[in-house]
């Protein structure tokens, strides 16, 4: 290959304008501005009252401790739903597959907005369609916008609901990589199929499934639309709030861009932590 | 013999029917909630907020979407998206594909610094970089409520250059040297060899690209609140939680939102699962 | 129409330095052949030469200019890759016209040298197809009535043949060689495949780790190798190697004794020391029936590949210091073959057996 500096920044340059303006510069930016108070002009250096404000702010570990719930709870539910339809669909003892891959896979390309109606309306309290199934069997009708911890389980619902069948996706492309011989061997070491399920697809695919968890977490650090349009701005009483929720009101409500700077910057040092920590766990064991 | 052949369909039975025991109340779990938008759409207020269980879809959509068009200009926010998107994904396309090309094809001064940033921010948060985006844009440059701001500041995103890298550095480089040889320039190579060669890629980028303008949330809600700019996910999201809309028209709104997407992924599934696990695959 | 002159040729990648400084001419209408292991700067000069590698050091002259800055399209080079690269998007045709398209040559003439080229290739039934609809050796001719309709100074081949099967890979070489013929053009040909090299080349290049151990024209390099790299890769099967030492030397004769038993005396202008670690080399095909030649050696038969008209005899393969010993084969003479396990015995003829020192070099 011949060395042509000025040919490749030809065709680099309108990407890294873009890349440069829009992502590295705020990115360092950022960084910056979480150390500025920003709440009049001009805006002064004062690390104390966004970073010194941050860690000892009840809203803000309200944020964080609704967010590392949903973490805890939502990511491994959907994970392991993820695999677990990942392997069935690629069963092919599945009768009528189109249709199963359409039922997982079509809330991939519905949007938050359109999504969180439907729940909402789903979820009402009074009229919603759940709610009279729960009573058509006998129970009793359950309070979704009203009682803290089924806000919270409504919100771990939808994400789930949104989210499972993209991590299944890409597990089962994961899945399809793996050489049918392998299970034909093992068949013929008489292999139960639960056992080669547990002994040869869950290594094969742990690479994957790493990678689903750290993309899920990402997701997690910055859910906002769910709490913002299902459950009212976090209600009740802050019972959804999210960092990333969290982030918004202090950015773009309130404009203490400063504060929301740091709230950001921890957002990504989790998200950052969180992702490594996983691909530690999930490093190859040789 | 005979014994052992029945045995073996007997489990095979037996697995089956366990299998469509799990996956079909499953299925109809998942398609609840896509079921009940449709049905919702089509349903005046009175109906979504009556005491029965309303399943089966009524006629009351067109009636709906007068009632959306009412609340907010819901078409101009359609044509809004559909603008933003198309040109995002056009522009978006070209960027990442030209980056991508040039660093398969380039050895250059700089190639391992611009593939390191690249690679070690690519899982950063987007909202790290929203709050001076949006100082930048909305209150230096002033571009709110324009098509620029609406649709240059997204095309940050570098999973596109990963994917196209990926797929320009699977092609022979024979090819590109062999046009190289015939006297092709360096551009030429890149539209007529390489680019015609990365189509089921760029189809799929596109897909994914698209889709996420379309469905593009918080960005378009910080930088378009002028109901003229407004998309539609933005126009659509600001009627839900007032009490005086009509809940008919808002899912009307979303049934617009979504069945187009759902027939594009049915039609192009192919190119679809390979753009979703695009990410997967660097 | 044009020659190759290369003096000093370098390529670095970084800090590694792939090719030392080759010196070479090709002459006009010369048809010559690189031919050397794996790795050994073949192709990496044959890029060079093309312009798809920057030439570190040196010059690089096609006809009478330097064209070390000059761009692989102005060089005038026309060339044949291993993978064919042909465009997968694109019909026979429209790859064979594609490069001349895209330079603005005029549209009739490009069409008139298309149709001319695959009159010579003999492949006008397929140039409305698809590469994928093609064989590998129409594609082979494809790539090849591409870089015909180019009208070339100096064909490249890279490794052209090496991914055909067997029989493809003849009939191309006697196409090649036949186009060369009737071009009459200057052909550069990297291959790792001595047969191709002795068969194809006017001159054979023989490289070794970025550096030119030989040029010569085919037999030359059979019957008068310049070392022991030489010897090895020229010659199918490859020439055994018996090491030695110098017992005794003088009168314009060396006598050694061989590490397996035997001692042979040969005739040298220049003789080694006393007591020097030499090897001798002898190609299978020069070893004559017991007792006719110079020294008698004697194989434990390991196996015999019978070829129909020669057969190969294997032997101390195992221990590592293999011979193999050629033979004619009669129908008499397959009746009272040996068998694995027995012992044969052969003949070294002097005249016919190499020396070379410890590191290599001939002794002459």
């Amino acid at each position: 290959m011949k060395q042509r500096t000025g040919t490749a920044y030809g065709f680099l340059s309108p990407y890294l304008i873009v890349f440069a303006a829009f992502w590295i510069w705020p990115i360092l930016y950022s960084f910056y501005l979480s150390f500025l108070f920003t709440r009049r002009q001009p805006w002064t250096w004062n690390p104390r009252v966004t970073w010194g404000r941050l860690v000892q702010d009840p809203e803000f570990f309200n944020a964080l401790k609704n967010t590392l719930l949903i973490l805890v709870v939502q990511v491994p539910v959907m994970i392991a739903l993820a695999v677990l339809l990942a392997v069935l669909l690629n069963s092919t003892l599945l009768k009528a597959r189109g249709i199963m891959r359409f039922a997982f896979f079509a809330p991939v390309v519905v949007g938050e907005v359109a999504y969180a109606a439907v729940f909402r309306l789903m979820f009402n309290a009074d009229f919603g369609v759940i709610n009279k199934l729960i009573e058509g069997v006998g129970l009793p009708a359950v309070s979704w916008f009203s009682d803290p911890t089924a806000a919270m389980a409504l919100i771990i619902m939808a994400v789930t609901w949104r989210w499972a069948g993209y991590n299944a996706i890409i597990i089962l492309s994961g899945l399809q990589s793996i050489p049918d011989d392998v299970y034909e061997a093992a068949t013929l070491d008489r292999v139960s199929p639960v056992k080669q399920f547990f002994y040869i697809t869950l290594p094969l695919l742990r690479p994957i499934i790493v990678f689903c968890v750290v993309l899920s977490v990402i997701g997690t650090m910055q859910l906002f639309a769910e709490p913002f349009l299902i459950t009212n701005r976090g209600g009740p009483g802050g019972a959804t709030e999210t960092l990333g929720l969290f982030l918004y009101r202090q950015g773009f409500t309130v404009l203490n861009f400063g504060y929301a700077s740091a709230v950001a910057y921890t957002i990504a040092a989790l998200a950052v932590v969180i992702s490594l920590l996983n691909l530690w766990l999930g490093r190859d064991a040789t | 013999m005979t014994a052992g052949t029945g045995s073996r369909t007997a489990t095979r039975r037996r697995r089956m029917t366990l299998l469509h025991l799990v996956m079909v109340p499953l299925a109809i779990v998942w398609l609840f909630p896509l079921w009940m938008m449709v049905v919702f759409s089509t349903m005046p207020d009175s109906g979504i907020f009556s005491p029965e269980i309303q399943l089966i879809p009524s006629t009351h959509f067109i009636e709906n979407f007068r009632a959306l068009e009412a609340d907010t200009g819901f078409l101009r926010t359609l044509f809004n998206s559909v603008f933003v998107a198309v040109i995002y994904t056009v522009l978006s396309v070209m960027l990442t594909s030209m980056a991508g090309w040039a660093l398969v094809r380039y050895r250059f001064r700089g190639r391992g610094v611009v593939l390191g940033v690249i690679l070690a921010t690519l899982t950063l948060p987007y909202f790290v970089v929203v709050i001076p985006q949006f100082i930048m844009v909305a209150r230096d440059f002033g571009l709110s409520n324009t098509w620029i701001a609406l649709i240059v500041p997204p095309l940050f995103n570098s999973l596109g250059v990963l994917f196209m890298r990926q797929s320009f550095s699977l092609m022979p480089q024979d090819l590109f040297d062999a046009a190289q040889v015939e006297g092709v320039s360096e551009w030429k190579i890149f539209t007529r060899v390489a680019m015609p060669m990365a189509r089921p890629t760029i189809a799929a980028l596109s897909i994914i690209l698209f889709l996420a303008s379309w469905n593009n949330y918080l960005w378009p809600l910080l930088v378009a609140s002028d109901p003229s700019m407004m998309t539609a996910p933005v126009a659509l999201g600001s009627l839900i939680g007032f009490t005086r809309v009509s809940w008919g028209g808002i899912m009307t709104g979303a049934v617009l939102l979504t069945v187009p997407m759902l027939v594009v992924f049915v039609a192009l599934q192919r190119h679809f699962m390979s753009g979703i696990t695009a990410g997967a695959v660097k | 129409m044009a020659g190759v002159s290369l003096s000093d040729v370098k390529k670095r990648f970084g800090a590694a330095e792939v090719i030392h400084g080759v010196d070479l001419t090709v002459e006009d209408g010369e048809f010559v052949v690189f031919v050397g292991p794996s790795g050994c700067g073949k192709s990496t000069l044959l890029r060079m030469i093309a312009g798809l590698e920057d030439i570190s050091g040196g010059e690089v002259r096609i006809g009478e200019r330097v064209v070390n800055d000059v761009e692989a399209s102005d060089r005038g080079t026309a060339m044949v890759f291993q993978t064919y690269a042909l465009y997968p998007h694109m019909t026979v045709a429209q790859n064979m016209s594609f490069g001349l398209r895209m330079t603005g040559n005029d549209k009739a003439d490009t069409e008139a040298r298309v149709s001319r080229a695959a009159e010579v290739l003999q492949i006008e039934p397929l140039m409305d197809r698809r590469p994928k609809a093609l064989s590998g050796g129409q594609r082979q001719r494809v790539a090849i009535g591409r870089a015909i309709v180019r009208d070339p100074s100096v064909f490249l081949f890279d490794e052209p043949l090496s991914n055909l099967d067997a029989e493809l890979r003849v009939q191309m070489r006697v196409e090649i060689a036949r186009l060369h013929g009737e071009l009459g053009t200057t052909m550069i040909y990297v291959t790792h495949d001595q047969t191709e090299a002795m068969t194809l080349a006017d001159r054979i290049v023989v490289l070794r780790a970025g550096r030119v151990e030989q040029v010569g024209r085919p037999l030359e390099l059979y019957h008068d190798p310049a070392n022991q790299f030489v010897a090895g890769f020229i010659g199918s099967p490859r020439m055994n190697f018996l090491p030695g030492t110098v017992v005794s030397r003088g009168d314009g004769r060396v006598r050694l004794r061989l590490e397996r038993g035997g001692e042979i005396e040969l005739p040298l202008e220049t003789l080694p020391r006393e007591g020097a670690a030499v090897t001798l080399g002898i190609r299978p095909e020069h070893f004559v029936p017991a007792g006719q030649g110079d020294c008698d050696i004697t194989l434990e038969v390991e196996v015999i590949e019978h070829l129909g008209a020669t057969s190969f005899v294997y032997s101390g393969t195992r221990s590592g210091a293999q011979i193999i010993a050629q033979r004619p084969e009669t129908p008499e003479s397959a009746e009272a073959s040996e068998h694995a396990g027995e012992r044969l015995t052969v003949a070294i003829p002097a005249a016919r057996a190499f020396l070379f020192d410890d590191s290599g070099a001939r002794l002459r």
